[in-house]
């Protein structure tokens, strides 16, 4: 039985007079791959924003584990086990790749105010750097500088960031961007393998890569959601083919 | 009664006139980071040009108002010449980067200036009718000082205008406002950007010879300026032109009356309201300052 | 199966390895050169130079922290350790005249106490706002220190401070104001005190610095407290240029409101732009050219704005890592 792990109701989100976010409710369901689509400006990446914190909501709350989080800073939330990839890439270019995952580790797991001990005597955090690094199969570029690796390697690093949250919930912008085929699938897969133990909140053009993994598809359209449901009903759904209309990204899923 | 009200008429058109010129400085440094996101610690240097300009150009013979327009265009012209060189390069970099560059480039400016007019203080010369004091009821003020009033609001007035009214202004108001959207409405953000910067250095020039005649010309002119100014961005929010008008006039206020009454630690005051306000509000006056 | 190659170091980590022994190697001998130096050059003027330099060294290290590590720019660093060296010189002319270290530890602390607020205020804002309050706060300091005769002596600065001997639990180990004694006094304070950043920023605390360096947003999304850790490296930065500050009146006997000024400000920033941001040691090497420096270019010529100006522009352009080579925020790309 799927337990609500996120709520949003009456979400709302202003630029000066325009509503970016009108009203939205929704709920994301624990051990789920829900994505979140809808054409240019619907206001996805607003969406994520307002619900990680990055964005004051200008009306309606967010719920999380049961929890009132609307007012909540970043960095509380993200400890409350709600963590993000950012649709350009956002990780510590100038420290290596294992760092990367480390310090992010090291800052869910506690640790940060040991002022005389070395990093490395955290043993804990280091264990599970490694076991991240493995997971995500960057082994080989582990030493590397962030700022070193390729588009593909970088965008997977920002997934194992997030993952090293140990994370409940955790929301991906657009994380196959730039990828080639061969590297979309791979992150597919791990998206699927991750929906499996925790909530996947997916934010996505590539509609093939919607339409295979998710589990459940709400569509945005002006700030508003206009749709919400099985990735069969999306499909059908008439409203949702209006919004694309003319939009190059409607066009794999006709031909489902 | 009367030397009450005299006061009080000298301590709002001080306040006016200080607060003016914080304000034509402000803005031109916001401009510039709006457009630029570069906050360019040479603006003060460019001020102190502006004056030292002014005075020259007044120093051989033309009229105070000719320098007035002549002397911010020269700045201008260097303005630009600092962009292609130095500022366009390096816009890619970290905010760091930017700061301590252009903290070189103010010592460099301030040290051209100590080169090629020495270190006395000067002094513009005014035209006669300036000199003189102009009954306001009971009190009588300045002349010049009520023509630098009339003037400042002249420049703000047609800044307004221009950024209201004018496709250039209004392609400046979008870059700054939408800089992911503009290239789709066939702006072109490189010119935009460079313009805005000259315009922010001549605003810098302006300010400097309106302050010529009010606080002297010396060659340190601009450090000082250049902190008020920051004083008045923060407060005011980065990039916030609303914000920065309310901060100059506050400051401008604020600094006159804490010299008048307390002359020496005045500053002191102005710092402490500065952390006050930034305390409660760390997104400027208006809440619309950029978190950068 | 037994593969050979996996028993094999991987070549990065030898490298490391290899790297950080040449370190220890030039740190042992700038270290022992610093020691032994009154003894083969019993020059006074050379010692009290040296000394300066440590004090001005442990200064820029602390912008060096504040900066290269935290990602933190101040212009006026040096207005702490101004009032580390006012307050110690203060407590010793009117509280502890006999006590060395009760003034130097008053005194850091009160640097430390006025450092809080001031940096709660400014971590509030941005990185660009906390820059430039850094100098609004910087020139507040600056004002008082000049203007307020009764407590700071105003401009004529603080005179008379005492120089009493320092003991180390009840035993005298330097007279008062011997030179000889000072300077192994500062070195073993300020040798202790890079030692004691030098762990510091190799812990857990300094990951958390660096990450907020690297990417302040990204630091926020994996679970850190961005301006709580921004104000722990500031007040760590500001405690440090307190003790500098302490030093320094112990070792010149005086203060005037200079050391708080825009232009000595400068001169830190550019000791640590000299060095090498995120190096450590790197600013201990900035701070002994800058002196060095100073002292030839204000004597040479009256254009040394023009020409500090222009060194920094070019160190800048060409030299980011300074003499230490050192890269981190200065080659940071712009985030948006």
């Amino acid at each position: 039985m799927s337990t609500t792990i996120l709520s949003t109701r009456d979400l709302s989100r202003y630029f000066g007079g325009v509503a970016a976010l009108n009203l939205v409710t929704l709920d994301i369901m624990d051990k789920q791959v829900h994505s979140i689509i809808g054409p240019n400006g619907a206001g996805k990446t607003t969406l994520i924003n307002v619900i990680t914190g990055q964005l004051e909501a200008s009306g309606g709350k967010v719920f999380y584990q049961d929890k009132d989080i609307t007012k909540r800073p970043v960095h509380d939330r993200v400890k409350m086990g709600l963590c993000r990839t950012f649709q350009i890439t956002s990780i510590f270019m100038g420290l290596s790749v294992r760092e990367n995952i480390r310090i992010a580790k090291q800052a869910q797991a506690g640790g940060s105010l040991r002022v005389f001990s070395r990093r490395d005597s955290l043993q804990e955090v280091s264990k599970a750097t490694e076991e991240i690094i493995s997971r995500v199969g960057l082994e080989d570029v582990a030493d590397q500088p962030a700022k070193n690796l390729a588009h593909g390697d970088q965008r997977v690093l920002e997934v194992a960031i997030a993952l090293a949250g140990n994370p409940k919930l955790v929301l991906l912008d657009e994380p196959a961007a730039g990828m080639s085929p061969t590297e979309t699938d791979q992150v597919s897969e791990l998206i699927k393998s991750l929906g499996r133990e925790m909530a996947v909140v997916l934010v996505e053009h590539d509609m093939e890569v919607v339409m295979t993994i998710s589990d459940r598809v709400t569509v945005l359209h002006q700030g508003g959601i206009i749709a919400d449901g099985s990735t069969q009903e999306i499909s059908e759904n008439e409203e949702v083919k209006r919004a694309y209309l003319g939009t190059e990204n409607w066009a794999p899923l006709i031909e489902l | 009664m009367p030397q009450t009200i005299a006061t009080l008429v000298d301590i709002i058109l001080n306040s006016l006139v200080l607060g003016g010129v914080f304000l034509i400085v402000a803005i031109g440094l916001n401009i510039i980071y709006g457009l630029n996101r570069v906050m360019n610690l040479a603006h003060g240097s460019l001020y102190a040009l502006g004056a030292y300009f002014g005075f020259t150009l007044v120093a051989s013979g033309l009229n105070y108002f000719v320098a007035l327009i002549l002397a911010p265009v020269a700045v201008g012209l260097l303005g630009l010449v600092l962009e292609r060189v130095l500022i366009s390069p390096i816009r890619h970099h970290s905010i760091v980067y930017t700061l301590i560059l252009t903290y070189g480039l103010m010592f460099c400016l301030d040290g051209a200036i100590k080169f090629f007019w020495g270190v006395e203080t000067r002094f513009i010369r005014l035209p006669d009718f300036m000199r003189e004091t102009v009954g306001l009821g009971p009190a009588s003020y300045p002349m010049f000082r009520l023509v630098i009033l009339i003037a400042i609001a002249a420049v703000m007035g047609a800044l307004m205008f221009f950024l209201g009214n004018t496709r250039f202004g209004m392609n400046m108001r979008a870059t700054a406002d939408i800089p992911e959207m503009v290239s789709a409405l066939g702006i072109n953000v490189r010119f935009v950007q460079v313009g805005a910067f000259v315009l922010g250095c001549v605003l810098a020039g302006i300010a400097g010879v309106l302050a010529g005649p009010l606080f002297t010309v010396f060659p340190i002119m601009g450090h000082e300026m250049l902190i008020s100014s920051f004083v008045v961005i923060v407060i005011g929010g980065l990039g916030s032109l609303r914000g920065c008008i309310y901060a100059a006039l506050l400051i401008g206020l604020v600094q006159t009356l804490a010299e008048f009454f307390i002359t020496d630690l005045a500053m002191v005051i102005v710092y402490m309201l500065m952390a006050l306000i930034l305390a409660v509000k760390p997104r400027g006056l208006v809440g619309e300052g950029r978190f950068e | 199966m037994n593969n050979i190659h996996t028993a094999a170091m991987p070549a990065p980590a030898l490298k490391r390895m290899r790297a950080s022994k040449l370190n220890l190697l030039l740190f042992l001998t700038g270290v022992t050169v610093v020691a032994i130096l009154p003894l083969i050059l019993p020059n006074k003027f050379y010692l009290r130079l040296t000394n300066e330099i440590m004090i001005y060294g442990l200064l820029a290290m602390s912008l060096d922290l504040l900066l290269g590590y935290t990602g933190l720019l101040s212009f006026m660093h040096n207005a702490y350790l101004g009032i580390g060296a006012y307050a110690t010189g203060i407590l010793l002319i009117h509280v502890f005249p006999e006590s060395l270290w009760l003034a130097i530890i008053g005194g850091v602390l009160i640097t430390v106490l006025i450092s809080a607020p001031v940096g709660w205020v400014q971590v509030r804002t941005g990185g660009l706002a906390f820059a430039l309050l850094t100098v609004a706060f910087g020139m507040m300091f600056y004002t008082v220190g000049w203007k307020w005769y009764s407590l700071t002596g105003g401009d004529d600065g603080l005179m008379g401070v005492p120089q009493p001997d320092i003991t180390f639990f009840g035993i005298k180990i330097v007279s008062s104001g011997d030179s000889f004694g000072i300077y192994y006094f500062t070195l073993i304070i300020v040798l202790g005190l890079f030692l004691l950043t030098w762990r510091v920023v190799h812990s857990p605390l300094g990951a958390v610095l660096e990450a907020i360096r690297e990417n302040e947003q990204r630091a926020a999304f994996i679970g850190i407290n961005v301006r709580l850790y921004k104000l722990i490296g500031w007040m760590m930065a500001c405690g440090l240029a307190g003790v500098a500050g302490s030093i320094y009146i112990l070792y010149r006997g005086y203060t005037g409101p200079g050391v708080m000024s825009a232009f000595a400000g400068a001169g830190v920033l550019m000791m640590v732009l000299l060095g090498g941001m995120g190096s450590l040691w790197g600013p201990f090497l900035g701070a002994a050219v800058f002196i060095f420096m100073q002292d030839y270019i204000s004597t040479m010529t009256e254009h040394w704005e023009f020409f500090v100006g222009l060194v920094v522009i070019l160190l800048v352009l060409f030299m980011p890592g300074g003499l230490a080579g050192f890269y981190g925020i200065m080659t940071k790309p712009r985030g948006e």
